[in-house]
């Protein structure tokens, strides 16, 4: 991992310090995550860290193969990680031992992109939805069917649905069981992995609602990971951009959408096919914003990762990572990787075109 | 306008008869389109886009048992009543048809030049030689790098988006008048799907072929075609100019669908507006209008008749009681839909 000592301690700038009373009840510090293929070692996950507080959603994007996946499930201590910590709420949950893990498991739960597929198909509704309360022996009989009454009620479940099979329930059903097992533990994170992308539209917006709903009722801390930018920029108070196992840009989802300042920010952006008249002339800047393939993660790009597809990459990018800079700004929270980001935004001014997204209209 | 439409479908009925009885999948569609044309058709899925695409060139598995009615005549030939031949003709050569999931339609043990060239050699006539050559030329007409090498491999070798690209070489190889793309788009990156949309914009701007694209986005529709047909139930409840659309949706279903996903350029404000309900599983064929049960609007009439089309503007057609008031009302007010959000 080239340059792994400068950028291990990378974060998203703004994390609160120990003793701030917003301190995130998430915090993952510079994790990495590798696997072996049969074409080598990669690292999927590249020194990343974030941090979520109470009642605050992240959003996570990027193209498929990022490590957005895998990230989560880092997070939820799924996957082994070979360096970096995941603390939930003061608990180092890497050093735990298992059956204290098993314990902490229900204060962070996980949405799954298929519904149907992470739900036994022999078990009852109630009993899909009390089994994490079981398995976590939380409560006993009574106050067990009064968790899943009430998770039932959260989502949006019918007490008619409560004796059917998965297979009798609609998609969007389906996920709402999905999210009613994940709320019923009273967790205080919830990870998200593309809980919407297997869904019709209209039952998306429903699913959406779901979740935007309880997250204000429940004050959960939100990792929400969608390939669809319309949907995380809906949702999330904070975003962050992977590219590569790395996260390339983040800060306030206003701030990165509207002025997004890294060039795969802005192509990623740009690319959001938008029902307006300047929807053509937008994918042609698209296509200048983002060159060609994702490269292999088994033979990653030297210096910064983006450049084989950067049209502003020059000799030091392709020399030197970019090391995280802060974006001098009143939120203190935007903060990118990008050699040249000044120049660019500068540029980008003079000329305004390519990621003066709200003027293309 | 030309003497001739290219595509002109008329009443067309698509009925499966099932276990649990009839579905009227697709339930009296008419439309046309003009050489060079560029068609979007939207809506909520089961509402019978794939059906209505499927039909236009009788691509129905054995095991269906299916009634097909009304007329679909490109060039001047009615499709739905020539043989079986002749049909065949068509598909792939006339009529190039991309779906959502390339492996579907990709031969897995097949090396991709190849599966292009044998299309070659049926459809154009041409020499192993030639059509061997031609399917190099055509890999690389669709952008994908290294054309020789990549057309010995296996369509497992390539990713999503170049798998996209292969089928959409496949598609266009015998130059079609009329390409069919069914969520060609669903499952890519937005930034592989940028690139996909932007190639068949350009192929059908520089083939002159017309383009029939299917999706539930009408930011993809925006992005490359002209008209757009929103389908509900089996039917067309909207037909307009996308240009059009964007300021005068009139059908309630329309309304709904553009208020129903958040707009990227809109920051977070409130809730989102799902439409309550869901699509009737059996598809049309009532006698009323079948979006009623879902709709803020309804009233008596739109549960005791069937809505008529009716022209609301310039080549604007909408299928609803309220059509022409609304038609009105969308002018005084602005973009209805974009209201409260
Ligand atoms: N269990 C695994 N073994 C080997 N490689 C994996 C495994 N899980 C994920 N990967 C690889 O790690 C990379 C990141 O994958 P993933 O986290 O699923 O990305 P995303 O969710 O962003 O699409 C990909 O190259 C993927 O093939
Ligand atoms: N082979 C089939 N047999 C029975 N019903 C079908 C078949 N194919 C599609 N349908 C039904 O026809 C309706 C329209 O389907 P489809 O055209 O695939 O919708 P869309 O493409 O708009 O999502 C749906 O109700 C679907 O269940
Ligand atoms: S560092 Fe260089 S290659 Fe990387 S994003 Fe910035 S300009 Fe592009
Ligand atoms: S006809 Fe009636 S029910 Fe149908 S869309 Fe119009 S107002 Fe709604
Ligand atoms: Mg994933
Ligand atoms: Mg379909």
């Amino acid at each position: 991992m080239n340059g792994a000592a400068v950028v291990g301690t990378v974060s998203e700038t703004g994390a609160p310090s120990a003793d701030d009373p917003r301190r995130g009840v998430l915090e993952v510090n510079d994790v990495v995550v590798e696997f072996d293929t049969d074409g080598g070692r990669i690292t999927a996950v590249d020194g990343v860290s974030l941090h979520l507080a109470t009642g605050e959603t992240l959003g996570l994007v990027g193209e498929s193969g990022c490590g957005k996946s895998t990230l989560a499930r880092a997070i939820m201590q799924l996957v082994p990680m070979q360096r970096g910590s995941v603390r939930l709420e003061d608990t180092d949950l890497g050093t735990l031992p298992r059956r204290e893990l098993r314990r902490m498991r229900h204060r962070i739960q996980m949405v799954f992109q298929d519904p149907r597929g992470s739900l036994d198909p022999r078990m009852s509704v109630s009993t899909l939805i009390g089994e994490p309360l079981r398995v976590h022996s939380i409560g006993d009989r009574t106050s067990r069917a009064r968790a899943v009454a009430e998770a039932m009620e959260l989502v949006g479940l019918p007490t008619a649905v409560a004796d059917r099979l998965p297979s009798e329930l609609s998609g969007g059903q389906q996920q709402r069981v999905g999210i009613a097992r994940a709320i019923v533990t009273d967790p205080a994170v919830l990870v998200c992995d593309e809980p919407v992308s297997a869904l019709d539209v209209s039952i998306q917006a429903q699913i959406i609602n779901v979740l935007d709903e309880l997250r204000d009722e429940l004050d959960l801390a939100m990792l929400f990971i969608a390939h669809d930018l319309s949907v995380v920029r809906h949702l999330s108070d904070r975003v962050a951009v992977m590219y590569l196992g790395q996260i390339v840009e983040t800060g306030t989802a206003s701030e990165v959408f509207s002025e997004p300042r890294h060039p795969y920010t802005q192509g990623l952006i740009t690319s959001v096919p938008r029902a307006d008249a300047a929807s053509a002339a937008r994918l042609q800047t698209a296509r200048r914003l983002v060159l060609g393939e994702l490269p292999s993660l088994l033979d990653p790009p030297s210096g910064c990762r983006y450049r084989t597809r950067c049209p502003y990459a020059d000799d030091e990018c392709a020399a030197t990572e970019p090391p995280p800079e802060a974006v001098d700004h009143a939120d203190g929270l935007h903060s990118l990787r990008c050699h040249h980001w000044r120049d660019i935004a500068a540029r980008s001014e003079a000329q305004p075109s390519s990621n003066s997204q709200e003027q293309a209209q | 306008m030309s003497a001739l439409p290219l595509l002109e479908v008329d009443d067309l009925r698509v009925t499966f008869n099932t276990a649990s009885g009839p579905v009227h999948a697709v339930d009296g569609v008419s439309f046309t389109m003009e050489p060079g044309a560029s068609l979007g058709v939207v809506g909520e899925s089961g509402s019978g886009k794939s059906v209505t695409a499927r039909a236009l060139l009788r691509l129905f598995a054995i095991t269906d048992d299916v009634r097909v009615a009304g007329s679909v005549h490109f060039d001047g030939v009615d499709l739905l009543r020539v043989d079986e031949r002749r049909l065949r003709h068509v598909r792939g050569g006339q009529i190039g048809m991309i779906f959502q999931d390339p492996l579907t339609s990709l031969n897995p043990l097949m090396a991709v030049g190849e599966q292009i060239a044998e299309s070659l050699r049926l459809h154009r006539g041409m020499g192993r030689a030639e059509a061997a050559s031609e399917a190099v030329e055509l890999l690389a007409r669709v952008g994908i790098a290294d054309p020789e090498k990549r057309a010995t491999e296996l369509p497992s070798s390539f990713s999503g988006g170049m798998r996209q690209r292969v089928m959409i070489s496949l598609a266009i190889a015998c130059r079609p008048r009329l390409l069919i793309a069914d969520e060609p788009t669903t499952a890519l990156d937005v930034t592989v799907q940028a690139e996909i949309l932007l190639l068949l914009d350009e192929l059908r701007r520089s083939e002159g072929m017309a383009l029939m694209l299917i999706t539930h986005d009408f930011g993809v529709v925006a992005a490359t075609c002209e008209d757009v047909q929103v389908m509900y139930a089996g039917k067309l409840v909207e037909k307009a100019s996308m240009a059009h659309l964007f300021d005068r949706a009139n059908h309630p279903y329309t309304e709904g669908l553009l208020r129903l996903v958040p707009r990227f350029e809109d920051a977070h404000t409130g809730r989102l507006h799902p439409i309550p309900g869901q699509p009737p599983i059996t598809g049309g064929g009532g006698s009323s209008c079948a979006f009623a049960p879902r709709c803020d609007h309804a009233f008596d009439r739109c549960r005791a008749e069937v809505p008529p089309e009716v022209a609301v503007g310039p080549e604007h057609l909408s299928a609803c009681w309220l059509a022409a008031e609304r038609a009105r009302d969308t002018i005084e007010a602005g973009r209805p839909w974009k209201r409260d959000r």
